[in-house]
C-alpha cells in the first residue's frame, strides 16, 4: 500500500478505498511512515466532504426552507464505556477537535457527511428539517453486535470480532441509523410488514446514498452493499445486505446465507423480525438499484430526488405496502421531471422487482 | 425447567434461539430465580421496539414473555444474554 499525495498536495494520504478499520490499525501503527499518513488520511476525509458541502452549498438551488434553519450540523458524541446507559459521557461536542477514539470520530463523520447530503441534495435542515441536533453513542454494551436509532439518538456497538466488528467502520450504517430519524420526522412508516420492510429500505438507500455522496461515487461506481467492512475476517461474505443483488451478501457457517428476496415471487412470510423488514427490503432496495442504475450519473440525484420527494411529500401513508410507494415514485417523477424518461424508468424497475404501479 | 430464548431484529435481521434445560444442573437454582424475576416484570405482549433494535421473547417453562433494546431491565438483559451465549 502506497501512501499517494491528495488533492492539495500537502501530504500524502492513503486512497481512500482502505477500509477504515486498516488505516485505524496504521495511524496507532508504531511506525511513522505508516501511521501518519493514515491518521491524516481519517481526518482529511471529513475536511474534504467539508470543502465539497460548501461547494455545493454555494450552487444550491435557493429552498424555502435553507437560510431560515441551521446549515451546519450540530452533533454530540457520547461514549458508553460498554455499558448500556444512554446516551452516556460527552466526549465531543460539534466544531471539538477529533479525539483519540475513532470510534468517536467516525460517527461524527458519519453524522456530519449524512447532513450534508440531505442539505446539499435535498434542501433539508437536518432530519426534522429544522436543524435538529445529531446525537450518537458509541461502545454500547460489551462486544453488541448491533447498531440502532432509539427515537432521539443512534447507538452504536463494537461488535464481538468474530462476526461484526465496530458498527462504526461503515458509514452507510451510521447513515442508515440517522435515515431511521428522517423517516420518523416525515413518513413514519410503521415498522411492521411491508411498511416496516420499506422503513427499512429508506434507510438503506439514503445510507449507501450518503457512501456513494462521500465518496465521490456515480451509481455505476457504487458497490451498492449496506454494511461492506462490517463483517470479521473470518465471515464468508461481502456485506449485510445487497441492494444490487439482494440474497448473495453473504453465506456462512455462523451467520447462515443473506435471506433477501430480490422480487416479490420471492417475498418472505415470517413472524420474525416484525415480519421480516430486513428481509423484505431487498424488493425496494433493488428497485431503486435499478432505476439509479438505468439513470446513471450520481444516484443521489434524479433517483434519490425521487425518493426523498416520495418520503416527505406528505401522501405516503404510514401503513403503506410496497405498491403504494411504488405508484408515488412514478407520480413523484413525473412531478419532478416531466415527460423525461425518468418516469418511465421507474416504471420500468418497480415491473422487474414484481410490484405492481396501476392503480 | 426448560428457559429458551430467541433474538430477532436487529440491523442484520439475523435471528438467534438458544435454550438451557436446568434440571440436574448445579446451578439450577440459580437460573430458576432468575427467570422467575424476568417472568414477574416483563409484559406477555411484545413491545414496539425501537428501528433496528434487538427483540427477545424468552419462554419459560410454558409461559412466554417479551422484551426489546434498548429497555432491558438488569435481570432481562442477564437472562437473555447468558441464555444466548451459554444455551445450546
Ligand atoms: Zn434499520
Amino acid at each position: 500500500m502506497q501512501p499517494r499525495t491528495n488533492e492539495d498536495g500537502l501530504h500524502p494520504v492513503f486512497c481512500t478505498i482502505v477500509p477504515p478499520h486498516v488505516l485505524d490499525k496504521l495511524s496507532h501503527s508504531g511506525d511513522a511512515r505508516l501511521a501518519d499518513p493514515a491518521r491524516r488520511t481519517l481526518e482529511a476525509d471529513g475536511l474534504r466532504r467539508n470543502r465539497r458541502r460548501l461547494t455545493a452549498l454555494a450552487a444550491a438551488p435557493a429552498t424555502p426552507t435553507a437560510g431560515a434553519v441551521p446549515v451546519k450540523p450540530h452533533r454530540t458524541l457520547y461514549d458508553c464505556e460498554n455499558g448500556t446507559s444512554l446516551p452516556g459521557r460527552q466526549v465531543r461536542d460539534e466544531g471539538q477537535k477529533p479525539t483519540s477514539d475513532a470510534s468517536v470520530n467516525r460517527a461524527y463523520a458519519g453524522l456530519g457527511a449524512t447532513f450534508e447530503l440531505l442539505l446539499s441534495a435535498y434542501g433539508r435542515s437536518s432530519i426534522d428539517g429544522k436543524g435538529l441536533p445529531l446525537i450518537g453513542s458509541v461502545h454500547y454494551g460489551h462486544e453488541y453486535n448491533n447498531a440502532f436509532f432509539d427515537g432521539e439518538q443512534m447507538v452504536f456497538g463494537d461488535g464481538d470480532g468474530e462476526i461484526f466488528l465496530d458498527f462504526t467502520y461503515a458509514i452507510d450504517v451510521i447513515a442508515h441509523e440517522l435515515a431511521h430519524g428522517l423517516t420518523q420526522y416525515t413518513a413514519n412508516l410503521r415498522y411492521e410488514g411491508q411498511s416496516g420492510a420499506l422503513n427499512e429500505s429508506v434507510s438503506d438507500v439514503f445510507g449507501s446514498l450518503v457512501k456513494q455522496y462521500s465518496l465521490g461515487q456515480s451509481a455505476e461506481q457504487a458497490d451498492w452493499l449496506i454494511g461492506a467492512g462490517l463483517l470479521a475476517p473470518r465471515v464468508s461474505g461481502d456485506a449485510l445486505r445487497s441492494m444490487k443483488a439482494p440474497g448473495t451478501a453473504y453465506d456462512d457457517d455462523v451467520l447462515g446465507k443473506d435471506p433477501q428476496p430480490a422480487s416479490m415471487e420471492e417475498y418472505v412470510e415470517t413472524e420474525e423480525d416484525n415480519g421480516g423488514v430486513h428481509i423484505n427490503s431487498g424488493i425496494p432496495n433493488r428497485a431503486f438499484y435499478l432505476l439509479a442504475t438505468a439513470l446513471g450519473g450520481n444516484a443521489w440525484e434524479r433517483a434519490g430526488q425521487i425518493w426523498f420527494d416520495v418520503l416527505t411529500g406528505g401522501e405516503l401513508t404510514a401503513t403503506a405496502d410496497f405498491a403504494e410507494f411504488a405508484r408515488l415514485t412514478v407520480a413523484a417523477a413525473g412531478d419532478r421531471f416531466g415527460e423525461r424518461g425518468e418516469r418511465e424508468a421507474v416504471l420500468k424497475a418497480w415491473s422487474e422487482v414484481g410490484v405492481p404501479t396501476a392503480e | 425447567m426448560l428457559i429458551q430464548v430467541t433474538r430477532t431484529g436487529g440491523f442484520a435481521g439475523i435471528s438467534r434461539h438458544h435454550e438451557v434445560d436446568t434440571e440436574g444442573r448445579e446451578d439450577a437454582t440459580e437460573w430458576e430465580s432468575l427467570a422467575q424475576e424476568v417472568l414477574a416484570a416483563t409484559p406477555d405482549a411484545p413491545p414496539s421496539g425501537v428501528p433496528d433494535g434487538f427483540r427477545y421473547r424468552i419462554t419459560v417453562g410454558d409461559r412466554t414473555v417479551y422484551c426489546a433494546d434498548p429497555d432491558l431491565t438488569g435481570a432481562q438483559r442477564t437472562l437473555v444474554s447468558r441464555i444466548l451465549k451459554e444455551g445450546a
